[in-house]
């Protein structure tokens, strides 16, 4: 299968500073990718790039297709975006918001039925600013699947939720998945990753540095000989967490 | 087309919930009228007198000198046409027409006393009425001075049929025009700063969508917004008020319309410039706040100071003020008021280039 984001030798400057410095890697359709690093690894940089929002300094990318350097609105036609710290109009409800987004790419949808995707076809009616994180975590996906885009991006999507609301992000992702959509998530959560990603890749100081899938980079590290020093517990912290509070989602 | 008018819908529908919003733009433009409509400041100062000197002789000079030193009047040496024109607008109470044999000597038998001709505005009586005691006063010390008789000059009065202009009357346009200049400038820019600042205008440029739409769509919700404010405040006036509208209500809320655009611009061009909310009101305030006092919203324009009225005449809110009063007041056509529907066309086009080369939608 021909990959759907195709990158490679991707720079970006600014001023003094190598955000990007020469990345090539590839997604295949239908996976769920994770772009990985600390904090400006310049994971959103290379996102953003790929999402025709900002231009690149070289190399060359190719999304659903299409070239991003020669025809960014085509790429935005057909991909979907969450992006890091946005926000929506104001004022409007969560199904006029969802309309909004559908009139940006001058598409008819039905906005309850992707409300219902999301699990929020009961909060239509209500004020998108009165949502909670989770909830409004769930409309931002809604919003980005208007136009049912082939490459779903998603930019540190659960940052700030809490556990139950993080779990059933994962589960929205996963049926996102399912219905043939390839998503392209960034995060620096790893447990996210391992428990998500088919393959991730590792970003540091504006390169990548690992590439694999979750489970082939651990077994790799513990081929190398690591060793962790403290014993594997059988269940961690996050466990007796849901296990008391349950997975049921928190929202008023 | 559609996209305009699918996000021009639900940009108006959140426009509308929006209370802040709609209290600055309904709420306070109503209470600045309802506030100096009862103070009618209009009535207080005082009474605004034209002389047209046409002896320039000695007693002329002196007559002259001794009515620009009452302090009761606003004295102004004006030709009499154009002052009889000025009467008629209500900028002036009246007129005093000094023949050119006019002499403050004893009277010759024989010779017909000279005869000043004094105009008076039937629409402010009162003005009217102080002004012609002063001068018929200032007349007889002058005879008796010289003569130590009774008066050597004839007083003939003229009633000039004056628009019935109230200061409410003269206040209604200039509260339109600066409301139109406000909610323009503030509405865009504070909106759409906010959005560049929290992000939405980056989710909305990560579509598709074609900029060209959105921003018409802006547009559009705010000349509803506009019009809206200025039937409601033309409402307001007419009940609470009874204001005389003279002219036609069609061209009066074109003119609105034009300088909506006009500040329109001013506030796209304001909101490409600015990355935080608080820069906002500051360049905003500079902007507005000097054509508040010098463009004739709650005083004649003719109260700034002399040195720069040249340039407050060109002051974008006041050619609109001057426009929406022509129209209100006089019953002007929109013929009537080229010059100013000219010199709005001209700032707009300043501001849409200002506009366009500050307004980057990509950098957000």
């Amino acid at each position: 299968m021909t990959p759907i984001v195709q990158v490679a030798d991707l720079r970006k400057r600014y001023g003094e500073i190598e955000a990007v410095r020469g990345i090539s890697f590839f997604v295949e359709p239908g996976e769920v990718f994770g772009l990985l690093g600390p904090n400006g690894a310049g994971k959103t940089t290379t996102v953003e790039i790929l999402e025709g929002l900002r231009k690149a300094d070289g190399g060359s990318a190719t999304v659903a297709g299409v070239d991003v350097f020669a025809d960014p609105s085509g790429v935005k036609r057909r991909i979907g975006v969450q992006l890091q710290a946005s926000a929506f109009p104001d004022n409007l409800t969560a199904r006029e918001t969802v309309r909004f987004f559908a009139a940006c790419y001058d598409l008819d949808v039905d906005e309850l039925a992707l409300l219902r995707l999301v699990e929020l076809d009961e909060r239509a009616g209500q004020p998108q600013a009165k949502l909670s994180g989770g909830q409004r975590q769930r409309l931002s996906i809604a919003t980005a699947l208007v136009n049912q885009p082939q490459v779903l991006f998603l930019d540190e999507p659960t940052t700030g939720l809490d556990p139950q609301a993080r779990h059933n992000l994962w589960a929205l992702i996963r049926s996102i998945q399912a219905r043939g959509t390839t998503v392209f998530l960034t995060t620096h959560y790893l447990d996210e990753a391992e428990i998500l990603c088919d393959r991730v890749a590792i970003m540091d100081q504006g390169n990548i540095v690992a590439l694999d899938p979750p489970r082939k980079l651990i077994d790799d590290l513990l081929a190398r000989g690591f060793t962790k020093p403290v014993l594997q517990q059988k269940a961690n912290l996050e466990d007796v967490f849901l296990a008391l509070t349950g997975h049921e989602l928190r929202e008023g | 087309m559609r996209q305009t008018r699918r996000l021009f819908a639900l940009l108006l529908r959140a426009y509308l919930r929006d209370r802040t919003a709609l209290f600055f733009s309904l709420v306070v433009p109503l209470m600045l009228m309802v506030i100096f409509g009862y103070l009618n400041l209009g009535d207080f100062g005082r009474v605004g007198l034209a002389i047209d000197d046409q002896a320039k002789n000695q007693s002329s000079a002196q007559f002259v000198q001794i009515l620009k030193g009452i302090e009761t009047l606003r004295v102004s040496e004006l030709p009499a046409d154009e002052a009889l024109n000025m009467v008629r607008r209500t900028e002036l109470d009246m007129l005093v027409v000094i023949p050119p044999d006019f002499a403050i000597a004893p009277a010759r038998p024989g010779q017909t006393v000279p005869q000043i001709v004094i105009y008076g505005d039937d629409a402010r009586p009162q003005q009217v009425a102080v002004g012609r005691q002063i001068v018929a006063q200032v007349i007889d010390r002058l005879s008796f001075a010289v003569t130590q008789t009774a008066p050597v000059i004839a007083v003939k009065e003229e009633t000039i049929q004056g628009v019935r202009l109230r200061y409410v009357d003269f206040l209604v346009p200039g509260i339109l025009g600066i409301n139109i200049m406000q909610l323009a400038i503030f509405s865009v820019a504070f909106a759409l700063v906010a959005d560049k600042q929290k992000g939405v205008l980056r989710r909305i440029m990560a579509t598709p969508v074609r900029v060209s739409n959105l921003l018409a769509a802006h547009v559009l919700t705010r000349l509803v917004i506009a019009t809206g404010q200025v039937a409601v405040l033309l409402l307001v006036a007419l009940v609470l008020f009874n204001v005389t509208i003279v002219g036609g209500l069609a061209p009066l809320f074109a003119v609105a319309l034009l300088g909506t655009i006009l500040f329109l611009t001013i506030g796209f061009a304001l909101a490409g410039w600015a990355t935080t909310e608080n820069q906002v009101p500051a360049i905003a305030q500079l902007i507005t706040l000097p054509q508040f006092f010098f463009s004739g919203v709650f005083f004649s324009k003719n109260a700034a100071p002399e040195l720069i009225r040249p340039a407050t005449n060109w002051l974008p809110l006041t050619l609109l003020n001057d426009a929406l009063r022509e129209i209100s007041v006089q019953g002007a056509t929109l013929w009537d008021v080229r010059v100013q529907i000219l010199g709005l066309l001209v700032w707009t086009l300043a501001g849409f280039i200002l506009a366009v080369r500050l307004f980057r939608f990509e950098k957000f």
